[in-house]
C-alpha cells in the first residue's frame, strides 16, 4: 500500500469528517423522528402518521400514501417522515427574534458552542479499529488508499473525548446569562450545576474499563473490552453500565433528569428566548450528545463494533474469515441505535426527579458507587485478566 | 455588597400542564417558596347570575360545565337539590341509575387526576393509559345520554329515559378489564422509586388544618379524617351499597394518590352492585308541568370526586326562576390549602402540591 | 438488607420499562394487521367514528310521509332553550289546518346540543341527527333555516371534503 502524501492525508482526512457528518446528520434527525414514533408506540398510539393540512395539494397526497402504507410491515414505521422534514423546514424558516437588551454576540456564539462541542467529540471514536475500506484505484487523487475507522485515533483518546464533551456546558451557561431573562437564567445555571456535577460520576464509571483494557487509546479499549478477556466486557462491568447510562442521562438533560427544561415549570429552561435555528442547534446538540453517550456505551461496555448478542458475529460472517478478528461498523452503529432507543424508553416511562434529588444522587450515590465499580474492576484485572 | 433578594414570579395562568387557568404568584428565596398566593377568576362567566334568569329546568347545563371531567356529578347535586326544594320523591330504579353514573364520573374525573398528575411529575404514559380508560366511560356517558363530556343527563324528578339495550353489555366488558387497569398504573408508579421520592412527605396537609380549611374530598381522607357524604349523609342509592371509604394517615401526596386509587377500586364495586341490584319500575316521578317555587330554600351536599359538591338553591314565591342559585364548589375551597401545603417547599412541590389537589377551573371560577 | 437490595437493583424501574415495552413490541410488530389493533387511537378520518344511537348532533326539522313539515309552532322548542337559539316565526299555509312555521331559524353557533328542545316537542318534528362535523368557514353557514339559506333543516349539514375512504 503506498504511503500517502501530506496533502493526500489531508484530503483523505477531509472525507472522513465530511463521512462523519453525514453519519451524525442522518442519525440524529432519525433519532427525532423515532422519538415521536417510539413515545407514541409505548403509549398505545401510532405517533406521527400524516402531515400538514390533510387532504388537499402535496401533504394530501402525501397523506394518502402513508394511510395507504399503513398495512406493510416495516414501511408503515415510516409513515411520519414528511412530517420530520417539515420540521427542519419549520426551524430553518422561523423568524430569528433576539431580544432587545439581550448581549448578541454571546447570544450568537452559545448554540454554536454547543453543537460544535457535541459534534468534534466524534473525531477521537472509532468506529472499526484499522482500515474501513479502501479507496478503488480509479479515484481520482486518494485512489488506492487506506481510510481508517476513526478520524484520529488518539492514544488519549477517551481522555480526549471526556474533555471536549465538557465544553459544551460553556453552550448553557452562556445561553442562559446573555438571554437576559429570569427563566432562562435559572434553567442554564441549574442546567450547568446538573451537567458538571455528573461529569464526575461518569469519568470514575469510565476508568473502569481503562482498568481493564490497560490504555487510553478508543479502538485499543473497545478491542480489548469485547475480545481480550476471557468473558464478554458487560459481565465484570453490569453496575459500571448502568452507571454510565445514568450518568450519559444526567448529562444530555434527558428524563429522569431532565427538571432544567421540564416545560411544566419553567417554560424551556436555557432555551427558552431562542427560536429558529438557534433552537434547533441546541435541539440537534442535545440529540448528538445523546449519540456520542450511547457510542461510547456501546464501545466500551456492549462489546462494539466485534461482537453480537449470543455469539452471532460468527454466523453472520462467511466461514472464511477467522472468527474472532472481524470488526463490522455496523453492529457499532446497530448498538448506538438500541441505546438510542433504550434512551426513548426510559423516557417514556420514568417520572422524573426533583432538582436536589438529582444533585443528591449524582454525589451521594452515584460516586460511591462508581469508586466500588472501580475497585472490582482492578480486582478482577489483578486476578482474573 | 451583595444583597439577599426574593424573586417573585408568576406560575401561569397559561400553563403547559393541564390545570386550566390558574395563577400562582410564588415568591422564592433561591428554589424554595416563601409566600404562595393562587389567583383565580380567568374562568368565571357568571354562571350563578345567569341561572337566576334560567328556570328550574334549564338550570342544569350550566352545572355540566362547572366541573367539566365529570359532569353528572354536578348534575347529580343540583338535580337532588332540586327535588329537595320541590320536596318531590324520585323513583328507586332513578336512585340506581343515577349512582351507577355518578360512580363511572367519578372513576373518570379520578383518570384524569391521574393522568395531569403524572404527567406534571414526569411520566409521559400514565397519562395516556389512563385516557385510554376513560374513552370508554366517555362512550357510556354517549350511550345513556348522548353526550360524552357535557351530559346533562338527568331531570328534576328522576331520568329522561331507562337505559338504552346494551348498555349492560358495555358495563360489563369495562369492569372486567379495569382492575388490570389499575393494576397497570400501580406497577407504573406506586413502587417506582422516583414517584415515591416525589410524592411522599411532600405538600403535607394535617388534618386541623384541613378542617380549618373546609377541605373536602380525598384530601380530607388522606389526612385520616373519614368523612364521605356518601357514607354520612347518604343520598341517591348510596345507603344501599357495600363500599369502604379509603383513608391514610400521611397527609402528603403519596397518600393522597393512594386514597384516589382505593376510591376507583371502591367506584368499580359499587358499580358491580349498582348493575345487579338494579330494581324495576319507572324512571321518572309525577310532576307538574310547570314548576313554580314558593319561598324556600334548600342546601344540598353531594360527594363530587373532587370534594363536597353543593347546592344553595332559594326560590322565590311564585316564580319560574330561582332567586339564588349558589354553589359550593369543592375546588374553590381545595384551592385555599395550597399556601399552606407550598410554603416552605422548592418550586417543584408546588407543581406536585397543585396536581394533587385535583382542581378543576371550570367550578373554581363557574 | 432487603431494603438495600431493592435500592441498589432497579426492580421498579425495570417493571416499568416491561409495561411499556410490552406495549411498544404489540403496537410496533402487528402494523394495523391486526382486526381490533393494539394502537387505541383510531386514524379519523380514514376509519370512520361509530357513534351511539343517543348522540345528540345538529338539529332537524322532520318531514312526515306527505311530505309536510311537522312543526306545529307551539313554540315549545323556543321558550326551553337555555341559549335561545331558536326563532319561529307562525304563519297559515293553505290546506293545513295547523299553524305553519314560515320561518323556523336555528343559530348552531350558540347551539349547546343539550335537546331540551327536542324534548319538549310534543309533536315529533324535531330531532338531533348524528352530525359530529359540523365545522364551516364562515359565519353565515351556521345559521340554518328552512329555505333560502346555505345550510337547511331538513337535510344533514355538507361534510368537507376530507375523508379517503371515500376514494
Amino acid at each position: 500500500m503506498p504511503t500517502p502524501t501530506l496533502t493526500q492525508s489531508i484530503v483523505i482526512t477531509l472525507i472522513q469528517c465530511l463521512l462523519v457528518v453525514i453519519f451524525v446528520f442522518v442519525v440524529v434527525p432519525l433519532t427525532v423522528f423515532a422519538e415521536r414514533k417510539v413515545l407514541g408506540h409505548l403509549q398505545q398510539r401510532l405517533g406521527s402518521t400524516r402531515v400538514a393540512s390533510g387532504h388537499v395539494g402535496v401533504t394530501g397526497w402525501m397523506n394518502r400514501g402513508m394511510w395507504k402504507w399503513g398495512r406493510i410491515p416495516v414501511l408503515s414505521y415510516w409513515r411520519g417522515i414528511p412530517g420530520l422534514l417539515a420540521d427542519v423546514l419549520k426551524l430553518i424558516l422561523k423568524e430569528d427574534i433576539i431580544p432587545t437588551k439581550a448581549d448578541r454576540f454571546v447570544f450568537f456564539l452559545a448554540p454554536s458552542i454547543s453543537m460544535v462541542s457535541a459534534v468534534v467529540v466524534f473525531a477521537a471514536i472509532s468506529f472499526v479499529p484499522g482500515t474501513f475500506f479502501t479507496f478503488p484505484v480509479w479515484f481520482p487523487f486518494v485512489g488506492g488508499l487506506p481510510v481508517s475507522g476513526g478520524i484520529a485515533d488518539i492514544n488519549v483518546g477517551l481522555l480526549w473525548i471526556l474533555g471536549v464533551a465538557t465544553v459544551g456546558v460553556y453552550g448553557i451557561v452562556l445561553a442562559g446569562w446573555s438571554s437576559n431573562s429570569k427563566y432562562p437564567l435559572l434553567g442554564g445555571l441549574r442546567s450547568a450545576a446538573q451537567m458538571v456535577s455528573y461529569e464526575v460520576p461518569l469519568a470514575l464509571s469510565l476508568l473502569a474499563p481503562v482498568v481493564l483494557s490497560a490504555s487510553l487509546n478508543f479502538g485499543e479499549m473497545s478491542a480489548r473490552m469485547a475480545t481480550g478477556m476471557p468473558f464478554w466486557a458487560l459481565v465484570p462491568q453490569v453496575i459500571g453500565f448502568l452507571l454510565y447510562l445514568t450518568c450519559g442521562f444526567a448529562e444530555t438533560n434527558r428524563l429522569p433528569f431532565d427538571m432544567p427544561e421540564a416545560e411544566n415549570e419553567l417554560v424551556a429552561g436555557f432555551h427558552t428566548e431562542y427560536s429558529g435555528m438557534k433552537f434547533g442547534f441546541f435541539y440537534l446538540a442535545e440529540y448528538i450528545n445523546m449519540t456520542v453517550v450511547a457510542a461510547l456505551a456501546s464501545a466500551f461496555f456492549l462489546g462494539g463494533p466485534w461482537l453480537l448478542p449470543f455469539g452471532l458475529q460468527g454466523l453472520l460472517i462467511p466461514a472464511s474469515v477467522p472468527f474472532i478478528g472481524q470488526p463490522h461498523a455496523i453492529f457499532f452503529v446497530a448498538k448506538i441505535v438500541f441505546l438510542l432507543f433504550t434512551y426513548i424508553w426510559v423516557r417514556g416511562t420514568i417520572p422524573r426527579y426533583r432538582y436536589d434529588q438529582i444533585m443528591a444522587v449524582g454525589w451521594k450515590y452515584l460516586i460511591p458507587m462508581a469508586l466500588i465499580n472501580l475497585l472490582l474492576a482492578a480486582a478482577i484485572r489483578c486476578f482474573a485478566v | 455588597m451583595f444583597k439577599n433578594e426574593e424573586m417573585e414570579i408568576n406560575l401561569g395562568p397559561q400553563h403547559p400542564s393541564t390545570h386550566g387557568v390558574l395563577r400562582v404568584k410564588l415568591r422564592l428565596d433561591g428554589e424554595t417558596v416563601t409566600h404562595c398566593r393562587p389567583m383565580i377568576g380567568y374562568l368565571h362567566r357568571g354562571v350563578e347570575k345567569i341561572c337566576e334568569n334560567q328556570s328550574f329546568f334549564q338550570g342544569q347545563v350550566w352545572t355540566d360545565r362547572m366541573d367539566y371531567c365529570s359532569a353528572v356529578a354536578n348534575n347529580l347535586g343540583w338535580a337532588e337539590a332540586n327535588e329537595k326544594l320541590f320536596g318531590i320523591t324520585v323513583p328507586r330504579r332513578a336512585h340506581y341509575i343515577r349512582t351507577l353514573l355518578n360512580e363511572f364520573n367519578r372513576i373518570a374525573s379520578h383518570l384524569i387526576w391521574l393522568g395531569t398528575h403524572a404527567m406534571d411529575i414526569g411520566a409521559l404514559t400514565v397519562f395516556l393509559y389512563a385516557f385510554r380508560e376513560r374513552e370508554d366511560v366517555l362512550d357510556i356517558n354517549e350511550a345513556f345520554c348522548g353526550s360524552r363530556l357535557t351530559t346533562t343527563a338527568f331531570r328534576i324528578g328522576g331520568l329522561r329515559e331507562d337505559l338504552p339495550p346494551g348498555f349492560e353489555k358495555m358495563v360489563h366488558k369495562f369492569l372486567a378489564k379495569f382492575s388490570d387497569c389499575l393494576e397497570e398504573y400501580e406497577n407504573l408508579l406506586t413502587e417506582n422509586r422516583i414517584w415515591k421520592k416525589r410524592t411522599v412527605g411532600v405538600a403535607r396537609l394535617n388534618a386541623e388544618d384541613a378542617i380549618a380549611l373546609g377541605v373536602t374530598g380525598p384530601m380530607l381522607r388522606a389526612a385520616g379524617v373519614a368523612y364521605d357524604i356518601r357514607k354520612a349523609f347518604p343520598y341517591a342509592a348510596y345507603s344501599e351499597m357495600d363500599f369502604e371509604v379509603p383513608t391514610r394517615t400521611e397527609a402528603d401526596t403519596y397518600a393522597r394518590y393512594q386514597v384516589r386509587m382505593a376510591e376507583m377500586r371502591q367506584s368499580a364495586r359499587i358499580i358491580q352492585q349498582c348493575m345487579d341490584g338494579m330494581p324495576e319500575g319507572p324512571v321518572m316521578a309525577k310532576l307538574p308541568k310547570i314548576l313554580r317555587s314558593e319561598v324556600n330554600e334548600v342546601y344540598h351536599a353531594t360527594e363530587s370526586p373532587k370534594g363536597e359538591i353543593g347546592y344553595y338553591l332559594v326560590g322565590e314565591k311564585g316564580s319560574l326562576n330561582p332567586y339564588r342559585f349558589h354553589v359550593r364548589a369543592p375546588g374553590f375551597i381545595n384551592l385555599q390549602s395550597l399556601p399552606k401545603m407550598a410554603e416552605g417547599g422548592l418550586i417543584a412541590d408546588v407543581v406536585a402540591a397543585i396536581g394533587s389537589l385535583d382542581i378543576v377551573l371550570g367550578e373554581i371560577d363557574r | 438488607m432487603n431494603k438495600f437490595l431493592r435500592t441498589l437493583i432497579p426492580t421498579d424501574i425495570a417493571k416499568g420499562l416491561s409495561i411499556t415495552g410490552k406495549h411498544f413490541s404489540q403496537v410496533f410488530f402487528t402494523a394495523n394487521r391486526r382486526k381490533v389493533p393494539f394502537h387505541i387511537v383510531s386514524e379519523y378520518p380514514e376509519v370512520p367514528v361509530k357513534v351511539q344511537p343517543r348522540y345528540r348532533g345538529r338539529l332537524t326539522l322532520l318531514k312526515d310521509e306527505q311530505g309536510e313539515i311537522k312543526c306545529v309552532c307551539c313554540l315549545a322548542c323556543e321558550k326551553i332553550c337555555p341559549t335561545q337559539v331558536i326563532t319561529i316565526e307562525k304563519g297559515k299555509k293553505e290546506g293545513r289546518k295547523m299553524p305553519f312555521p314560515v320561518r323556523y331559524d336555528f343559530e348552531m353557533e350558540r347551539c349547546i346540543f343539550c335537546e331540551f328542545c327536542v324534548e319538549s316537542c310534543g309533536f315529533d318534528s324535531i330531532i338531533l341527527n348524528h352530525q359530529f362535523e359540523l365545522a364551516s368557514y364562515n359565519r353565515e353557514d351556521l345559521s340554518l333555516g328552512t329555505e333560502g339559506l346555505g345550510q337547511n333543516m331538513f337535510v344533514p349539514s355538507p361534510v368537507g371534503k376530507f375523508s379517503v375512504a371515500d376514494d
